[in-house]
């Protein structure tokens, strides 16, 4: 699936910001996320061609860093603590549990393709609220099982029909609205 | 004298004090005293990274070990290789990356030339100490048709990867994904294109890489080295043939810094299965219309007879893929027995040839301030390692101006009045364009303009060298108003005979449409031959003859360096084609009595002098004047 008009002039347009093009992948990587809910080697080749580098470039930065998606995922992502803190407040216990109430494994995506469990992750410095995990960016706390149930349901719930997102970009099906502070505010 | 002293710093290394220029590695000044350091990732052609952390060392007044191929020395510095700190620290590394290695040694091509072996068991521990599962990879990936990929053997010292990066510029390979993920691959799995994937196996210093055509074929301690030249381009890259049983294993590269750098391309490395012999074979002489199998003296006999019989009116074609002292018994059994002048070792029409004197050394192109390859692509084609060279020395700031044969003026109009030092590269066939250019250039700019033109095959450059042309005899000498014939003209020039010499089939006469018609109505044609070709089926007399590297001699690569080629396979059934051109020379009335190839090739230093350059490999200059 080829790229927006807008997202790849939005990437023509960083290939001129930075003194070395390849200081553009990231946020270039950025805006094919936000496009498409997530990185294809389609759209890895397109942003090569448009930063003019070598495609295995993109895929190498695209693939390095976590927070890129290069397969389709769930409507929402769940990461989980289990480094030394959490641990100690019970994270395996946890992350036992999440796996059970999710029906995945780490990795994987659950049958309604509502949430996706991402991975395990060391800490995110939210050790005064172990064991924590991360929901779509926000931060869950103080983990029982009662309280993962909950967000998990409250997860399933279908789609909020008034998205603010753009007609458009609704058709697909979003893995997440933009993280605000991610997003470039072009003109 | 002060002013080199200050470029000079002083170190001591294990107690041993050491002088070396400002800006050298401790790696390198523990090298030149002889302490070995132990690397992987550490590569003499590629900037340092450090990533594999094997050459640790501790150096006093640092609080911890550093890494000797990234630490560039200091005046005074104190350095320890040896101490019980750095061995354990080696040993922990080679834990360490041992960790998810497989050990599977005993099935692995690289087990006996491996780096992680040798240092394992020089410097490594025992036994492991890592209890848990070890990380598991599809084993054998095809990287691409030429090359397959282990990632559990790969120890991520990025070797290839930089070289993917700083020599050849292709940027193919790339570490995918982080930490104990990482692999090396391409983009998106796509089969790798590019053509010199064989040096990434050369410089894994694991089992990671390696090559399809030589997997499982043998031990490295059941190869027979030889040292010879790559018979596949003009570039002359340097080779080792590695042999078992009488049969070549690989071509392997052997550093010449003024040819090739340590590098070859994948055609020249994988081109060895053309040098393959199939069984035994015998002269052979047609009779009634069908080849019958005969001595080697009922086979040259034959030919004398048959060649006196077509008088002066026969035709010489040796294959650029011939040695010199071949190429010149060549010329002389057809100027001086035969009084022929129909000689040539072309097979398209090349603008030749006037020596190329002022040639531009292959290893000069880094030193130029601007190159133009006149032809862009097609000339990389027609000697790949010059891209790296090229590429290298674009790195250093040479700047690299590829344009098409038609496009001079573009260059021209690029390249400064002010500019220094200018080259130009072309194929052969591209000459005439270079020449042009050069004139044009040398009326613009201050600095010198020399040119280097790729010749045919890997003894081109010695063909026309050695006048085995219809114009031109040896040492470019006129041949005063009696010149004879070339190729493209015999068919219709009354040649009665045909007498072809060749040596690789990858420079092999090759007939097209209008010779085939030709060539079928000849009276005699002789084909004196390393591998059958649809040649043998018009042959009078097929005499078998030894392939590039079953001989032994001398070829002249494109700058004209002159170069020695060895026997690497040993194929003692076949008379040398230099004793058979002796012989069919002595059936016709001459006297020639060489008994080796040393005694040829002093003949041919006295005849053509420029040729002492032989004894030094080095370059053949006709004449240093313009």
């Amino acid at each position: 699936m080829p790229l927006a008009k807008s997202t790849a002039d939005h990437i023509k347009d960083l290939a001129q910001r930075y003194p070395s093009k390849q200081s553009a992948i990231i946020p270039a990587l950025w805006a094919v996320q936000h496009e498409q809910g997530y990185v294809t080697p389609e759209a890895m080749a397109e942003i090569a061609e448009h930063l003019g580098l070598p495609a295995s470039l993109i895929e190498a930065t695209a693939s390095f860093y976590s927070m890129f998606l290069t397969k389709p995922e769930g409507r929402h992502e769940v990461v989980i603590c289990v480094n030394a803190p959490c641990m100690l407040r019970g994270a395996d216990e946890m992350t036992a549990y999440l796996g059970r109430a999710l029906g995945v494994r780490d990795g994987g995506t659950t049958a309604d393709g509502a949430i996706t469990w991402h991975s395990t992750i060391e800490c995110l410095g939210a050790c005064g609220g172990a064991p924590m995990m991360q929901v779509d960016h926000q931060f869950e706390e103080n983990l029982t099982e009662e309280r993962i149930d909950a967000i998990i349901e409250r997860l399933r719930q279908p789609v909020a029909v008034a998205a603010p997102a753009p007609a458009a970009a609704s058709e697909r099906p979003k893995r997440k609205a933009p993280a605000p502070r991610r997003t470039r505010s072009e003109s | 004298m002060a002013a080199v002293q200050t470029d000079q710093v002083t170190l001591t290394i294990n107690g041993q004090s050491v002088t070396v220029p400002k800006g050298t590695l401790i790696l390198d000044a523990a090298k030149k005293i002889g302490i070995d350091i132990p690397i992987f990732c550490s590569h003499p052609k590629m900037a340092p990274v450090a990533v594999c952390r094997m050459c640790l060392v501790e150096v006093e007044k640092l609080p911890k070990l550093q890494p000797a191929c990234a630490v560039y020395v200091a005046d005074g510095m104190v350095v320890k290789t040896t101490t019980e700190q750095v061995g354990k620290y080696q040993k922990d590394v080679l834990g360490f990356l041992l960790i998810n290695h497989p050990l599977d040694c005993p099935i692995c091509d690289k087990g006996g030339e491996c780096p992680l072996q040798d240092q394992t068991y020089q410097y490594g521990p025992g036994a492991s100490r890592f209890d848990f599962p070890k990380a598991h990879f599809d084993k054998s990936v095809p990287l691409s048709d030429k090359i397959l990929l282990d990632r559990e053997r790969c120890i991520l010292c990025w070797r290839c990867t930089r070289f993917s990066e700083e020599i050849s510029g292709e940027r193919e390979l790339a570490l995918i994904q982080r930490g104990t993920n990482t692999i090396i691959g391409t983009f998106n799995d796509e089969p790798a294109q590019s053509n010199y994937q064989g040096n990434w196996t050369e410089i894994c210093p694991v089992g990671a890489l390696t090559s399809r055509q030589y997997r499982f074929i043998s031990r490295p301690w059941d190869l027979d080295r030889t040292a010879s030249i790559c018979p596949a381009c003009s570039m002359g890259c340097n080779i080792q043939i590695d042999a078992r049983s009488n049969r070549i294993g690989r071509f392997q590269s052997r550093e010449n810094v003024a040819v090739d750098d340590s590098w070859l391309c994948d055609r020249g490395r994988f081109s060895f299965p053309n040098f393959q012999r199939q069984g035994q074979e015998r002269p052979r002489v047609r009779r009634n219309g069908s080849l019958e199998e005969v001595s080697y003296e009922e086979a040259i006999a034959f030919t004398a007879d048959a060649l006196k019989h077509a008088g002066g009116q026969v035709a010489g074609w040796a294959s650029p893929a011939d040695t010199n002292e071949e190429l010149f018994l060549f010329s002389r059994l057809f100027r001086e027995v035969l009084k022929s002048a129909h000689l040539d070792h072309r097979s398209g029409v090349v603008a030749d040839a006037e020596p190329d004197d002022i040639a531009l050394p292959i290893a000069d192109i880094e030193r130029c301030d601007q190159v133009v390859v006149l032809g862009g692509q097609g000339v990389i084609d027609a000697a790949p390692v010059l891209h790296l060279r090229l590429f290298k020395s674009e790195r250093k700031g040479v700047k690299i101006l590829k344009v098409g044969v038609t496009e001079g003026k573009r260059a021209l109009d690029a390249i400064p009045a002010e500019a220094q030092a200018i080259g130009i590269l072309a194929t052969e066939a591209d000459k005439q364009a270079a020449v042009d250019l050069q004139a044009k250039l040398a009326k613009k700019v201050k600095g010198s303009v020399r040119r280097l033109i790729v010749t045919t095959g890997p003894n081109g450059r010695g063909a026309k060298d050695l006048g085995i042309l219809p114009h031109q005899g040896p040492g470019y000498a006129s041949l005063n108003g009696r010149a004879g014939r070339g190729r493209l003209q015999w068919p219709g020039a009354g040649v009665k005979g045909l007498y072809v010499h060749e040596s690789s089939p990858l420079h092999g006469f090759v007939p097209s449409d209008a010779e085939s018609m030709w060539l079928s109505t000849l009276p005699l044609v002789v084909f004196h031959r390393f591998k059958a070709s649809p040649l043998d089926e018009v042959a009078h007399v097929i005499l078998p003859g030894h392939a590039f590297t079953e001989k032994y001699g001398t070829v002249t690569n494109m700058e004209g360096r002159v170069q020695r080629i060895r026997r690497g396979i040993d194929a003692e059934w076949v008379r040398e084609d230099w004793r058979v051109l002796q012989q069919v020379a002595n059936a016709l009335g001459a006297s020639w009595a060489y008994e080796s190839v040393e005694e040829i090739t002093g003949d041919l230093v006295r005849e053509l002098p420029p040729y002492a350059a032989v004894n030094q490999e080095a370059r053949v200059l006709w004449s240093e004047s313009t």
